[in-house]
């Protein structure tokens, strides 16, 4: 485990300081040109927005899929399997098809009468392209856990006089917190890396620092600089877990 | 005294051990691993170069893909070799110079005969050349299209929907030429003029592309009128039945040049490949199949003439076309990506 991964990690730190000679100048450079913390910033914004849609449309799904049971359910589950087992940039290359300007959308603007904006190459749409792929990693997440409450508990809180509203607020709702704090980190996380998606669905103030550091690796050999550019990202993804789990006590959650 | 049996244990051992041993070693001297691109480029090259070349030396060939810049500091930096031959571009080659990654050529293995000047640059023989360019579609421009790059720039003339090649140095290249720099004026580049011209076009850009099949999808999903792609890309679109014309004038001409990283084992077998690829009928076989230019001009007698004219290295197109500073590009590429990334960005 640590050969594996702690080695690894040092060695991009290390990398960061020594290559090409042993100075902090890399990350002089990165807090000094506007461009790299431009796109930190992005990156993070854009994940934080798609953690949150993620959330807010699969957290419905999942009570659905958790609650109902059934045929509904299994329906369901095999709905999300395939679009999580369909290949990101299949889905992506979709995307292009169904946003672009001669797709089915621009084509419904058009019978509805009004001419179509531009859909395809902006933050919607990359943003979109994002939450579409991400949405199964948090259904399965909350999903996980909400499953594993016991149905009892809310028949119990509704024989003690409580309206399903707040059964639900006061009983379900802590219940899959964990659930939701396992979601929300997975996609959170996953979203920082994102590299693909934002390239052929966005526009080019929508690049995330993925691509900057996979040009620095690949067309520039900066190692040393692109390692730089990784080790601030970790410290940052670090800092934000910090402050979220304050605010959630994530301590508390697991008794 | 050795006991019989131990004896007879090691000698087994030994004679199935030794054949394995053997193959290795003459696995060493008869293999080459080529790096390369997959896809029809590949394809065209088995048929041009590897094939004609084990039958004429016996050295078998192992393809390796993708093309990777950063796999070769990796290789040489760790003495483990995917691959033994590869191609990349002058600045790439100057910047790999500079940091040592490259194994002087060979000349007793290479005939610098057959070579023209211009072919050999740093430590890299010219292969062929690709070149970026305008293209744009027929049916938009019923009266005629742009013809240069000022006519790219010009939105009021030719409306559209426009789109650039998002590396760095070629859009720059571009903006220059439509704001009037004559093109052996280009480098060493005026920055700061490049993207005030840049800046004016900038919102009629609708989408920057990066890789090549992205260029050509957006051509045939009719997004974009006008589109700055590789003259291969704008050929085989052409060829599929999308009315596209692709304009030489001021295009951009890039090479690819062969590479051996420095300390393969199988060098000496490199530079044998390298030197059959480059002579005159390999490289027309070659270009014939993926209508790239070849960096040797006697390739053009086995070439026929409908098939030049695709050519970014017909000498017409050589003339109204430009290619790359090389020297310049390798000192300054860092940066200049940088300033454009940023430009692109904000």
């Amino acid at each position: 485990m640590v050969l594996a991964f702690v080695l690894p990690l040092l060695r991009v730190l290390v990398l960061s300081v020594t290559d090409p000679s042993v100075s902090l100048a890399h990350y002089r450079r990165i807090f000094t040109t506007p461009l790299y913390l431009h796109v930190l910033s992005t990156t993070f914004r854009t994940s934080l927005v798609v953690t949150a849609v993620c959330l807010l449309l699969g957290y419905p799904l999942a009570y659905v899929m958790a609650r109902r049971g059934g045929r509904l359910s299994g329906i369901l589950l095999v709905a999300i399997g395939i679009s999580f087992w369909t290949s990101f940039l299949v889905r992506t290359y979709a995307w292009m098809v169904i946003l672009g300007a001669k797709g089915p959308v621009a084509a419904l603007m058009r019978l509805a009468g009004f001419s179509p904006p531009q859909l395809l190459f902006t933050t919607f749409s990359s943003m979109l392209g994002m939450t579409h792929i991400l949405l199964p990693y948090m259904v399965m997440a909350l999903y996980a856990v909400m499953k594993k409450i016991e149905p009892g508990h809310l028949r119990a809180a509704a024989s003690l006089g409580a309206p399903p509203r707040h059964a639900f607020y006061h009983v379900f709702l802590p219940l899959s917190l964990p659930g939701v704090v396992n979601g929300c980190l997975l996609v959170f996380t996953l979203c920082l890396g994102f590299y693909v998606t934002p390239v052929l669905l966005g526009s080019p103030q929508d690049m995330m620092i993925s691509q900057v550091i996979a040009q620095q690796v690949e067309e520039l050999l900066a190692w040393g600089f692109a390692s730089a550019l990784s080790v601030v990202l970790l410290a940052a993804t670090f800092v934000v877990i910090a402050v979220y789990t304050r605010l959630v006590g994530l301590d508390r959650l697991w008794g | 005294m050795i006991a019989r049996r131990t004896f007879l244990k090691t000698a087994v051992v030994a004679t199935a051990l030794a054949p394995v041993a053997a193959r290795r070693a003459a696995a060493q001297d008869n293999t080459l691993n080529v790096n390369t691109w997959g896809g029809s480029w590949t394809a065209a090259e088995d048929a041009a170069y590897f094939k004609p070349f084990t039958e004429k030396t016996g050295i078998k060939i192992n393809t390796v893909t993708p093309v990777s810049f950063a796999k070769l500091k990796a290789q040489v930096q760790t003495r483990s070799y995917e691959w033994d031959v590869s191609t990349i571009n002058p600045p790439e080659l100057r910047q790999a110079e500079l940091e040592g990654l490259l194994e002087p050529i060979d000349w007793s293995l290479v005939n610098k005969a057959t070579l023209t000047p211009t072919q050999v640059y740093s430590q890299g023989v010219g292969a062929v050349a690709l070149a970026t360019g305008l293209a744009y579609r027929k049916d938009k421009f019923p009266g005629g299209g742009p013809k240069s790059w000022a006519d790219f720039w010009d939105v009021k003339r030719f409306p559209g929907t426009r789109c650039l090649f998002n590396r760095s140095f070629t859009t720059m290249s571009f903006a220059l030429l439509a704001d009037g720099v004559p093109r052996d004026k280009l480098y060493p580049m005026d920055m700061d003029r490049a993207f005030r011209k840049l800046t004016e076009i900038k919102p009629h850009i609708k989408v920057w592309w990066t890789q090549a099949n992205q260029s050509q999808q957006l051509v045939r999903d009719g997004e974009v009128d006008m589109i700055a792609i590789w003259n291969a890309r704008a050929n085989e679109l052409a060829e599929q039945g999308v009315p596209l014309e692709f304009v030489w004038n001021q295009a951009e001409s890039y090479t690819t040049n062969w590479f051996v990283p420095k300390g393969t084992p199988r060098a000496k077998n490199a530079w044998r490949f390298i030197d059959f690829a480059v002579q005159p009928k390999p490289m027309a076989d070659f270009c014939n199949r993926l209508s790239y230019g070849p960096l040797n001009p006697k390739a053009f007698d086995f070439i026929k003439p409908e098939q030049a004219q695709k050519m970014p290295t017909f000498p017409e197109h050589l003339k109204v076309g430009f290619t790359p500073d090389p020297a310049w590009l390798g000192q300054n590429l860092a940066q200049i990506r940088e300033r454009f990334t940023q430009w692109l960005a904000t």
